[in-house]
C-alpha cells in the first residue's frame, strides 16, 4: 500500500512538470521516470528499506514521496540541461 | 465477385445465422452459474504427497476423481476445473446437504494398512511388538486393548490425548526419503497447542463448543497437510491467537499420529474434542488403497454395515505376507499354555484416523490370509458412512492433498434475484444505447440498432451453443460488449459522414468510410480481446466468466458492427432512404471543434495532478478498503426465521468462532424480513459450517446461507494473479501498440493507463468503497477499454502525419483531436450508458463492478485526449524532424499556431509508398471524390488565367519530388519569391533555427492565424484567392470563413490533394 501511495504521489507531481520548459533528459517521459523512481526510492530509503504494508500506511507515507519525486525530476532536468549545454559546446567547436 | 454480390452474400449469411441463432435459443437451455441459480463453490489448494507432486497430471487425475465423487452425490452439472496451476475449483449447484458435499468432494481418502503391533509406539517410544515378550503393560494395552475398556485402536485401548501423542511423535527421528520404510507423508507436520488454562484454549473451546480439560494442553491448530511449516501453521491459527501464545511441535517424516477409531456408528468423536485419543505409529504402511479392488458397502454377519473389497495381485500377495507375519508374531507372543491368546492386529487407517484394527487369528490363519477372498472393514459404520467410504475407495484416493482455501454459497433465491437484476440491466443498457444511436445517427442509428439486436441474438445463441456458463460477471461482460459493439459503429459512421461531407457520393462515402474506420476498430478490438484473453488465463474462476464473454462478444461485435452493417448500408446505397447526406447525419457540420488541445494541456495535466494528489493522500491516509477476497474472511447473508436484532445475531456468530463480526440488517424482501449481512475478516472457510449451524439452531434459516469465505492463501492468490494480469496486460498492450504504431506511441499509452488505474484507485480510497475481485476485473477491463479511445486518437495522428509533412507535431495532434473528438465523445457516451444501466439496475455485485468501470472509462476517455496525446506530442517534438519543423514555423511565422496552414497538410507523393507495412486492412485504392476532382480542375483553370498565382494542388502533387521534403526545415525557400512577401525570410537550407533568439513577434497588422486555412494564410494574397479548406481533413476546426464567390461551386468543399 505504501508503494501505491508513493507511486501515486510521484505521478501526481509529474503532472506539474509540464509547466517547466521541456529540458528534461528524455523529455516528459524522462521526467515521468524521474518522478516515479525518485518517489519510490526516497520512500523506500526513508522507511528504512521497507515498504509499509496496509496497516502501516499513513498520510505521511504519501507525503514522504514528495521530496523524492521533486529530487528525481530535478536530477532529470539538470541532466537534460547539462547535456544540452554539452551538445551546444560541441556544436560551437565544430 | 462484385461488391453487390458480396454484400448480398453477407446479408444472406447474416440472415442464415440469425435463423440458426433463433433456433438455438429456442431449443437449447442456458447454463447458469452458481451465482445465478444457487449452490456451493469450493476452491482447494493442492499440496504434494510422497507419491505425487503437484502438476497438471496429478491435478487432472484429482479432478476426474472429484467429478466421479460429485456424480455419486447426485449433483447435476457440477463445474470442476483446475486454475492457477495448483488449485481446483468445484462448483456444486443445487446442493442440499452442503456439509456432506464438502466432506466428500475434497477428502483425500487415502487408505493405508499397517501392521499394528510392529508400528504402534508405546509411550517409551519403542514399537509395541518389541515389548510384548517382556509384557510391558503399556505395550500389552495397545496390542490387546484395555480389559473392560476399548479394544485395540479404540479410545481407551491405550490411546493418549493428542498433546502426548504429538509430543511422543515429535521425539522420533526423521526417516529419510530413501529409507526402506513406505511413507504415507513427506515432510514434517506441525501442530500448535495451548497451555492448560490459557486464553488460547479458552478461545478454541468456545469456538468448538467444548469444555477444556483441566491440566491438559489443547490443540489450537495443525495436523493439516498444509501445515508443513510454522508459517503455514500461523495462518491456521484462530483469530486473536498469535504464534507466540502457543507451543508448536513438529512430527517428523516417518511418524504418523492417528486418531482412535470410532467405537460405534452412533459414537463418533471429532479430532478437536478434548476426549479424542490418538496413537503414534511408525509410518511404514504395508498396503495402500491402490492395492484393493471393488470396494462395496455391505453388512457383516451381525447385520452391521461394513465395507468389503478384494485385492489386486500385488495387494493379495502383500496381504498374505503381512498377515502371515502378524500371525507368526501372535503365535510367538502366545506360548502354549498361556492363559490368553494374544492375537496380533492389522490396522486400517483412512487419512488421519484409524477405521478399525482387526485381529489375525494365528490359529486359524497360521500362514496368513490369502488375499484371493478379499477382506472387509467393519466397525463404526452407518449405512451412509459405509456407502460413502466404499465410494471413496472405489473412486480411489486423490493423488494429492487438498486444502480448502475458499468457500462460497449462494442461495437459489439470491441467485434468481441476481439474474433478474442482470437481465434488467442488460435490457436497459441495450435500450439506452439504441436510443442514443437513433437520436444521434438517425438512419445509420437504425441500422446500428438492428446490428445490436442481431449481435445480442448471436451472442445469446453462442452462450447456449458452446455452452458458456452464464455468471453475474459474465452478464456484466455481455452488457459491456453492447457498448463496444456500438462503439465500432460510431467509429465507422463518423468516418462515413466525413467522407460524404468531403463530397463523395453516398455509396463511395460508405465504402471509403468502412475501409478507413476498420483499421482503428481492429486495433482497438484486438487490444480488448488480448486483455480478455490475459484475464481468462490468469484470473480466478469468477473473473474468467467475464473475460470469456468479453472476448467472444468483441469478436461477434466485429462481425455484426462491421460486416453486417456495411452490407446493409451498401445494399441500401441507391435507395431513397439514404439518398440525402442529411439522412445519415452527414449534412452541414453543426459542431466544429477548434480548440488548442496541446496548448491547454498544461491545465488538464494540472487537473489530473490535483486529482491524483488527492488520491495519493487518500490512499496514504485512508488506504484501500480491501474486501475479503484479498484480506481473507467470510461474508454471510442469512435470512432468519425468528426475528432478531443485529446484536443478538452478532453474539451468536461470535460464539460460533467469528471475531468482531460486523452484522448489518439489510432490506431484501425476496429473502425475507429478517435478513442480516455478517462480515468477519478473521473467519475462514472452515468456520462457516459452525456459523451456519449456530444460526440454524438459534434463529432458524429461511433459505440456505449465502456465504463467501476466503482463506488467506486464496486472498494472496487473487492479489498475486491480479498483479500478474495487470503487468501482463500492460506488456502485451505496449508490444501491440509499438508494433502497430511506433514504440514512442506505446509509452504515452502506458502513462495514460497508469493514470486511469491510479485515479480509479484514488477514488476508491477516497470514497472508502470496498475493493473486491470484481473491482480487479473491472480495472483490467479498463486497461483494455481505455486504449480504445487512445487508439482512435492515435490512429488519426498516424494517418495525419504523412498528410501534414510540414506541420509541427502539436499541429498534427491538434488537428487529429479536432477530427476525432466528436467520435470520442460519442463512443465514450455509448459505453458509459450501459455501464450506468448496470450501476442503476445491476444489484450489489454488478453495481460494484459498474462503479469501477464508470470511473475507469470516464478517466480513460479523458486521458486519451488530455494525457496520452500531449505526452506523445512533447516527446515526438524532441525528434529532429519535428524540432526542425517547429523551428521553421517559428522562423516563418514568429510562433507556432495551434493549427497548421493549408500548405502544411499536403500529402507528399511518396507518402503512400512510405506507409507502414503490415496494415491489417487492405490499402485503399487511389481515388478522389467528385469534389476533389472538380476542385483540381478549377485550380488548373485558375493557374492558366493567372500564372503568377499559387500553384494548384494537382500541379503541386505532380511536381512534387523527393527532394522537396521539408524535413530539413527549408521548404519555404523553394516557394516563389513573391509568395514570401511580408514574411520572415526563410532559413537557408541546413541552417540552425535561432532557438535562443526567437524571431520578433508578428506585426499587429498581421492576421492572427487562428485557422491557417483562412486567417493565417502565409501567401498573403487572400483578397485575390482563398483556397477552400480541406473539409474532410480539417473538419472540426475553426469556422471556415468562405469569401463570397460568384460561382456556387467555388464555395463547395474542396480538398488539398487526395486522401488516403
Amino acid at each position: 500500500m505504501g508503494m501505491l501511495a508513493w507511486v501515486m504521489m510521484g505521478l501526481a507531481l509529474w503532472h506539474f512538470a509540464i509547466w517547466l520548459p521541456d529540458r528534461y533528459w528524455g523529455g516528459i517521459v524522462g521526467a515521468f521516470l524521474g518522478a516515479l523512481i525518485g518517489a519510490a526510492l526516497f520512500g523506500f530509503i526513508v522507511n528504512g528499506l521497507h515498504i509499509p504494508g496496509r496497516a502501516d500506511t499513513h498520510l505521511t507515507t504519501a507525503l514522504e514521496a514528495i521530496p523524492g519525486a521533486l529530487i528525481g525530476m530535478a536530477l532529470v532536468y539538470f541532466e537534460g540541461v547539462r547535456r544540452e549545454r554539452t551538445g551546444e559546446s560541441h556544436a560551437v567547436r565544430l | 465477385m462484385s461488391d453487390r454480390q458480396r454484400h448480398g452474400f453477407v446479408l444472406l449469411l447474416v440472415a442464415g445465422l440469425l435463423a440458426a441463432s433463433v433456433l438455438v435459443i429456442a431449443t437449447q437451455t442456458t447454463l447458469l452459474g452458481l451465482d445465478l441459480k444457487g449452490g456451493v463453490q469450493l476452491v482447494y489448494q493442492a499440496k504434494p504427497t510422497p507419491q505425487s507432486a503437484v502438476n497438471q497430471t496429478s491435478l487432472n487425475r484429482a479432478v476426474d476423481i472429484m467429478r466421479q465423487r460429485v456424480d455419486q452425490l447426485g449433483v447435476s452439472q457440477p463445474e470442476i476445473q483446475t486454475s492457477g496451476g495448483n488449485q481446483i475449483s468445484v462448483g456444486l449447484p443445487d446442493v442440499t446437504n452442503v456439509a456432506r458435499a464438502e466432506s466428500e468432494v475434497g477428502t483425500t481418502a487415502r487408505l493405508y494398512f499397517y501392521d499394528w503391533e510392529a508400528n504402534a509406539l508405546a509411550p517409551n517410544g519403542k514399537p509395541v511388538a518389541d515389548q510384548l515378550t517382556a509384557q510391558d503393560p503399556s505395550a500389552v494395552t495397545i496390542s490387546q486393548g484395555q480389559a473392560g475398556g476399548g479394544g485395540p485402536g479404540l479410545p481407551g485401548g491405550g490411546g493418549v490425548p493428542i498433546y502426548q501423542a504429538v509430543k511422543l511423535a515429535s521425539q522420533q527421528p526423521t526417516v529419510p526419503n530413501n529409507h526402506s520404510q513406505r511413507l504415507s507423508r513427506s515432510g514434517p507436520l506441525y501442530y500448535a497447542f495451548g497451555a492448560p488454562g490459557s486464553t488460547a484454549c479458552a478461545t478454541v473451546a468456545k469456538a468448538n463448543k467444548t469444555t477444556p480439560i483441566q491440566g491438559q494442553h489443547c490443540l489450537v491448530a495443525g495436523g493439516n497437510p498444509s501445515d508443513t511449516s510454522v508459517q503455514a501453521l500461523t495462518q491456521d491459527l484462530p483469530a486473536g491467537i498469535s504464534i507466540s501464545q502457543v507451543q508448536t511441535l513438529a512430527v517428523p517424516q516417518g511418524t504418523v499420529v492417528l486418531q482412535a477409531a470410532n467405537p460405534s456408528a452412533n459414537d463418533t468423536i471429532k479430532p478437536t474434542s478434548p476426549t479424542a485419543q490418538f496413537y503414534v505409529l511408525k509410518d511404514n504402511y504395508s498396503l495402500s488403497g491402490s492395492d484393493i479392488t471393488n470396494p462395496q458397502a455391505s453388512t457383516d454377519q451381525s447385520g452391521s454395515p461394513d465395507v468389503t473389497f478384494g485385492f489386486n495381485s500385488f495387494g493379495a500377495k502383500q496381504f498374505q505376507q503381512v498377515t502371515a507375519a502378524i500371525a507368526h508374531r501372535g503365535s510367538v507372543a502366545s506360548p502354549l499354555g498361556a492363559a490368553n491368546q494374544q492375537n496380533q492386529h492389522f490396522a486400517i487407517a483412512l487419512d488421519t484416523g484409524l477405521v478399525s484394527v482387526p485381529s489375525i487369528d494365528f490359529k486359524t490363519y497360521p500362514d496368513g490370509i490369502t488375499g484371493g477372498g478379499g477382506a472387509d472393514i467393519t466397525g463404526g459404520f452407518t449405512s451412509q458412512t459405509a456407502s460413502d467410504l466404499a465410494n471413496l475407495l472405489r473412486l480411489g484416493a486423490l493423488p494429492i492433498n487438498l486444502v480448502r482455501i475458499s468457500e462460497s454459497q449462494v442461495s437459489a433465491t439470491l441467485g434468481a434475484q441476481a439474474l433478474h437484476q442482470g437481465l434488467i440491466a442488460g435490457a436497459a443498457g441495450l435500450v439506452v444505447v439504441a436510443l442514443f444511436l437513433l437520436l444521434y445517427y438517425r438512419v445509420l442509428g437504425l441500422i446500428a440498432t438492428s446490428a445490436l439486436i442481431v449481435y445480442a441474438l448471436y451472442f445469446y445463441a453462442l452462450i447456449k451453443l458452446i455452452p458458456i456458463t452464464l455468471t453475474l460477471p459474465g452478464i456484466a461482460g455481455l452488457i459491456l460488449t453492447i457498448g463496444v459493439a456500438a462503439d465500432a459503429n460510431i467509429v465507422i459512421f463518423e468516418r462515413v459522414k466525413e467522407e460524404i461531407r468531403a463530397g463523395r457520393s453516398i455509396r463511395a462515402g460508405i465504402a471509403t468510410g468502412y475501409k478507413k474506420g476498420l483499421t482503428a476498430i481492429i486495433d482497438a478490438n484486438v487490444v480488448t480481446i488480448m486483455t480478455a484473453f490475459i484475464l481468462f488465463v490468469l484470473a480466478t474462476a469468477e473473473v474468467q466468466g467475464f473475460a470469456f464473454t468479453l472476448g467472444i462478444g468483441t469478436i461477434v461485435s466485429l462481425f455484426t458492427a462491421v460486416l453486417a452493417t456495411q452490407a446493409i448500408l451498401m445494399t441500401m446505397g441507391d435507395s431513397r432512404t439514404i439518398a440525402r447526406p442529411s439522412a445519415l447525419g452527414a449534412g452541414a457540420k453543426k459542431r466544429q471543434w477548434h480548440f488548442d488541445f496541446m496548448g491547454a494541456s498544461k491545465y488538464f495535466f494540472s487537473l489530473s495532478g490535483v486529482i491524483l494528489l488527492i488520491g495519493a493522500l487518500a490512499v496514504g491516509g485512508r488506504g484501500l478498503n480491501l474486501g475479503i477476497d484479498f484480506t481473507s474472511g467470510t461474508r454471510i447473508t442469512a435470512s432468519l426465521v425468528k426475528p432478531a436484532t443485529a446484536s443478538q445475531v452478532s453474539s451468536v456468530v461470535q460464539a460460533a468462532g467469528a471475531v468482531t463480526p460486523q452484522v448489518q440488517k439489510v432490506d431484501n424482501k425476496a429473502l425475507g424480513h429478517d435478513v442480516f449481512q455478517i462480515s468477519a475478516k478473521k473467519l475462514g472457510p472452515t468456520g462457516v459450517p459452525k456459523v451456519r449451524s449456530a444460526l440454524q439452531n438459534r434463529f432458524g434459516l429461511v433459505h440456505p446461507l449465502d456465504s463467501s469465505s476466503v482463506g488467506p492463501t486464496f486472498g494472496k492468490t487473487i492479489a498475486h494473479s491480479a498483479v500478474v494480469a495487470i503487468i501482463a496486460s500492460l506488456l502485451v498492450i505496449s508490444a501491440y501498440v509499438a508494433l502497430r504504431f511506433d514504440w514512442k506511441f506505446a509509452v504515452p499509452v502506458l502513462i495514460a493507463l497508469m493514470h486511469d488505474l491510479l485515479i480509479t484507485a484514488g477514488v476508491y480510497a477516497l470514497l472508502g468503497r470496498e475493493v473486491t475481485v470484481d473491482t480487479v476485473a473491472a480495472l483490467l477491463t479498463i486497461l483494455g477499454y481505455s486504449l480504445y479511445d487512445t487508439i482512435i486518437v492515435f490512429d488519426r495522428v498516424r494517418e495525419n502525419i504523412p498528410r501534414m509533412p510540414r506541420a509541427a507535431f502539436s499541429q498534427i495532434v491538434n488537428r487529429s483531436m479536432s477530427e476525432v473528438l466528436t467520435r470520442s465523445i460519442a463512443t465514450t457516451s455509448c459505453t458509459l450508458l450501459p455501464i450506468i444501466a448496470l450501476l442503476l439496475f445491476g444489484g450489489s455485485t454488478l453495481r460494484d463492478f459498474a462503479f469501477a468501470l464508470l470511473i475507469g472509462v470516464a478517466s480513460g476517455a479523458y486521458s486519451s485526449i488530455f494525457i496520452a496525446s500531449p505526452v506523445l506530442t512533447h516527446w515526438k517534438e524532441r525528434e529532429a524532424t519535428y524540432r526542425h519543423r517547429r523551428d521553421r514555423i517559428v522562423t516563418d511565422h514568429g510562433f507556432v499556431a495551434p493549427y497548421a496552414s493549408a500548405g502544411a497538410d499536403i500529402e507528399p507523393a511518396g507518402s503512400r509508398a512510405a506507409r507502414r507495412a503490415g496494415r491489417l486492412t487492405e490499402p485503399e485504392a487511389e481515388t478522389v471524390s467528385a469534389a476533389e476532382f472538380e476542385q483540381m480542375k478549377r485550380d488548373i483553370a485558375d493557374e492558366e488565367r493567372e500564372p503568377t498565382r499559387r500553384t494548384s494542388t494537382l500541379t503541386k502533387r505532380l511536381s512534387h519530388t523527393a527532394d522537396s521534403d521539408d524535413d530539413d526545415g527549408a521548404p519555404a525557400a523553394k516557394r516563389p519569391s513573391g509568395r514570401t512577401k511580408g514574411r520572415t525570410p526563410p532559413a537557408a537550407p541546413g541552417a540552425t533555427a535561432p532557438r535562443a533568439k526567437p524571431p520578433p513577434p508578428p506585426a499587429p497588422s498581421r492576421p492572427e492565424p487562428a485557422d491557417d486555412n483562412v486567417k493565417g494564410d502565409p501567401e498573403g494574397d487572400r483578397g485575390a484567392y482563398n483556397p477552400a479548406p480541406d473539409e474532410a481533413e480539417n473538419e472540426g476546426m475553426a469556422p471556415i470563413q468562405r469569401p463570397a464567390r460568384p460561382s456556387k461551386s467555388r464555395s463547395r468543399n474542396r480538398r488539398h490533394g487526395r486522401r488516403r
